[in-house]
């Protein structure tokens, strides 16, 4: 029998400045259904979830349909009136109040109400805890309880809007393997009452435990939706992997010595048992998905999260590093993702940007800044790295992201470093900035510095990477040559490869 | 009773017992009605203003142009009451609607324009006392009408006082005690008043949850000015003159009394019974420093250090708590 949907979303498609999040995406979710959400970094689910829950409005053209009848959903409490509650990952619940006010008081804004009824709430509380069979003391603060029953809190809190749609958005990140198959427990409970779930998760094997259809995004586009039985793990991710941006391939360099050595490090909690080697001249990309412990790595060797265990060795000799400063010395560099937060300071010039790493170069006789020598500095970055425009008292918000990125470039090479981390150098972007980025990366390498490259984009780190690792919860679960590596192979150990893989 | 152990309101009164001790053990006349009652009456202003200043903490922000604004509510009500006579009710009224006024433009500036209110109440806190010394020159309002002044005396119920004799309870007691419960009725059964935990515990979820951020900042910033108008009048009743200079630095009490009565300065938790029992601690304290003739200059040391401690320490069991808070990796 046809089931009539629950919703139906139609040509959906947001414009970011500069970016098509999402290009004409479908989705359709029937009641009671457990439905997965699945792409790659960037596909554009988090922006779906965004529309589904009120807080992005979609461009124009865009049809949402609830129980067949149009819905204009503009503001979060729209979505949440007509049965749709977002578990966003952080669950977005209040950590200082109770749990009784936690899952009530959504449902008390959302009548519109002046006063507080606090027996209601109680009882609104209560009924919703005792429809998912857990009981949770409805007095005690949020913030101390465990992950885990946090969880359960946001989704008492959505049975208590009477949600007939609950998406969770990977909500597995933080639970124990005993926590999850709980988790499941309750979802297929919530089934059985009629609700359906819309689940976005990288985790594949847990999706194939517990979803009954796939919806695949890719590049902000919609590729299909299939039943689990038409689909297997390495099916789904050949639907997820294939992004059509292709970029010029860097011919690769001449490698010399192994500069950097890394033994088995460990950190609780971010990463376990990394090994692998850096030489000179080389571009080693390290990739994954979002999560997967990347980045915490390259902030290990930077001094900024250092390991438990392990040993770092630093041309021959073995170092312990426990701070930026440290690393500096050692000739360690590292920039890091989110240029605007952690690598600029956006109101101070050009010039004052470059320079803010190697302080101590452009001191004069008294201890000064020597403002010559700050010129020509400055001058010799902009040049060799063609920022643009070549004015370097310009405020650097007024430049564009390429060129930030390249100040970014500058103050770091004007450290010297012999190593040079760099964390998503080309995250918005755009084509023809990150296609400069690339040769100027290349260009270093050919110079004789060693470059560890992070980046989620396959056909970036395929363009330009000699070397490829591959890490997976916190594992090193895959290393490739250049010449043997393929997006779908480097997906499927991304997505599925186990840490007895590494051929090392 | 296990409940309450567990709560920082309970710390707090242990501490307040402990002070009291110390000091009754050091002079005979603490603990007799009189000094209690002149004591509780001497801090009802600081009292009035803290219960105002709960809701600010409580959201994450700070105000600390609460001394700037009273003082000049003081000014408009003397020179209100020498050049118009009114009432009690239109003196009641010039007041509350001053303070609203200024906390209202205030809570648009940090709600609407979003400017951090640390700044906004610095710069009001300035223009305010600059428009304040151009106007009054610094001089006091001494002829304050003979019918306020009467106000000012009313006592109600009589309770036995430290010799034979009974004492009243005098009206601005009461008047803190009923704006106090007000206060708590606001916090605990209006969903405003949710809202402001809401806000002060996660800005972001409680804007998915369908609160206006804006809409309640500018009533906190506005019921902050309230409080200012009604310990406006009662300071006036009680001093039976006004000075401008009266509140120069005032805030640091106010804001001291709140923080100590256990209200998180990163938002989110707070009570009105913990800011009672601040207001409590610092009246016993600087009362006690007087009973027992230590310099006034040490009690802005002494509190000082106290915030400085309370802050810290409730700083530090954030941070534990965070751990505990699911990780985040963000999908841009």
């Amino acid at each position: 029998m046809e089931q009539k949907p629950f919703l139906q979303m139609r040509n959906i498609s947001k414009t970011f400045p500069g970016v098509k999040a999402l290009d004409a995406v479908k989705l359709e979710i029937l009641p009671g259904e457990i439905h997965a959400l699945v792409g790659e970094n960037g596909a554009g689910k988090s922006t779906l979830i965004k529309i589904l829950a009120g807080v992005e409005i979609p461009d124009p053209g865009a049809e949402f349909l609830i129980d067949g009848q149009p819905a204009n959903i503009q503001q979060p409490l729209d979505s949440t009136k007509r049965g749709i509650a977002v578990i966003y990952q952080d669950f977005s619940l209040f950590p200082s109040l109770t749990v009784a006010e936690n899952i009530g008081f959504g449902r008390e804004i959302g009548q519109g109400r002046r006063f507080v009824n606090w027996i209601e709430i109680r009882e609104t509380a209560n009924r919703a805890l005792q429809e998912l069979g857990v009981e949770i003391d409805l007095n005690s603060q949020l913030e101390k309880l465990s992950v885990a029953k946090q969880q359960l809190v946001a989704i008492a809190r959505a049975l208590a809007f009477n949600a007939r749609l609950i998406i969770m958005d990977e909500p597995t990140s933080s639970l124990s393997q005993a926590e999850v198959e709980g988790l499941f427990k309750i979802i297929r409970n919530l089934k059985a009452k009629g609700i359906a779930i819309l689940f976005v998760s990288h985790k594949l094997q847990e999706l194939f435990t517990i979803a009954e259809r796939f919806t695949v995004l890719r590049d902000g586009k919609y590729i299909g939706t299939y039943l689990k039985k038409d689909l297997n793990e390495e099916k789904l991710i050949s639907l997820m992997v294939g992004r059509k941006v292709e970029f010029i391939k860097q011919p690769g360099g001449k490698v010399g010595q192994p500069i950097l050595e890394v033994k088995s490090i460990s950190k609780k909690g971010n990463f376990k048992d990394i090994s692998f080697r850096l030489h000179k001249g080389e571009i080693l990309g390290l990739t994954g998905l979002v999560g997967a412990g990347r980045s915490e790595v390259a902030q290990a060797l930077f001094g900024l999260n250092a390991p438990d265990e392990g040993d770092i060795i630093l041309e021959g000799k073995k170092v312990s590093i426990h701070s930026p400063e440290e690393a500096l010395s050692f000739g360690i560099a590292y920039i890091p993702e989110h240029r605007q937060i952690q690598g600029l300071v956006m109101r101070q010039s050009v010039a004052k940007n470059i320079t803010l790493t190697s302080l101590k170069k452009i001191r004069g006789k008294l201890g000064f800044l020597d403002n010559n020598s700050e010129k020509n500095l400055v001058n010799q970055y902009m040049q060799v790295l063609d920022i643009r425009p070549k004015n370097p008292d310009m405020l650097t918000m007024q430049l564009s992201g390429g060129n930030q990125q390249k100040v970014v470039l500058a103050k770091w090479l004007a450290t010297n470093p012999k190593i040079l981390i760099v964390d998503e150098p080309t995250n918005g972007i755009d084509v023809g900035a990150k296609a400069e980025i690339h040769r100027l990366l290349r260009q270093l390498a050919a110079e004789g510095i060693a470059v560890l490259m992070i980046s989620s984009e396959l056909p970036e780190i395929l363009a330009i990477c000699d070397r490829i690792l591959v890490m997976r919860r916190g594992r090193m679960v895959a290393e490739f040559n250049i010449d043997e590596a393929t997006q779908e192979k480097i997906m499927n150990k991304a997505f599925l490869g186990t840490a007895n893989s590494v051929s090392a | 009773m296990k409940q309450f152990v567990k709560t920082k309101e309970f710390w707090i009164l242990l501490m307040l017992i402990a002070l009291s001790m110390i000091i009754s053990s050091r002079t005979n006349v603490f603990f007799r009605p009189d000094n209690i009652i002149d004591l509780v009456k001497n801090n009802v202003v600081l009292g009035i203003l803290a219960l105002g200043m709960t809701l600010v903490i409580i959201t994450g922000g700070m105000d600390v142009s609460v001394g700037a604004v009273i003082a000049v509510i003081t000014v408009i009500i003397g020179k209100f009451m020498v050049n118009y006579g009114g009432n009690l009710f239109s003196t009641f009224f010039v007041a509350i609607a001053s303070g609203v006024i200024i906390g209202g433009i205030t809570g648009i500036l940090v709600g609407y324009a979003k400017i951090p209110p640390i700044v906004v109440t610095l710069g009001t806190m300035s223009i305010i006392n600059g428009l304040m010394f151009y106007y009054t020159n610094g001089t006091w309002i001494n002829d304050i009408p003979q019918w306020f002044i009467d106000y000012g005396k009313i006592t109600l119920f009589k309770i036995p006082g430290g010799d034979e004799s009974l004492i009243g309870v005098p009206m601005q007691i009461i008047i803190f005690i009923v704006m106090a419960v007000f206060t708590w009725f606001i916090l605990r059964y209006t969903l405003i008043g949710r809202a402001v935990y809401a806000i002060g515990s996660n800005p972001v979820s409680a804007m998915r949850v369908g609160i206006s951020l804006e809409r309640t900042l500018t009533f906190v910033y506005a019921y902050m000015g309230f409080m200012a108008g009604i310990a406006a009048v009662v300071h006036t009743s009680i001093m039976r003159q006004v000075d401008p200079n009266a509140f120069t630095g005032f805030e640091l009490q106010v804001i001291a009394a709140v923080v100590i009565g256990g209200t998180s300065v990163t938002g989110g938790s707070g009570s009105v019974f913990g800011t009672i029992l601040g207001v409590l601690f610092l009246s016993v304290l600087n009362n006690g420093l007087i009973l027992t003739h230590i310099p006034t200059f040490w009690q802005k040391i002494i509190i000082s250090i106290i915030i400085i401690i309370t802050v810290s320490i409730d700083v530090i069991q954030r941070k534990r708590i965070e751990r505990n808070l699911p990780k985040v990796d963000v999908e841009i």
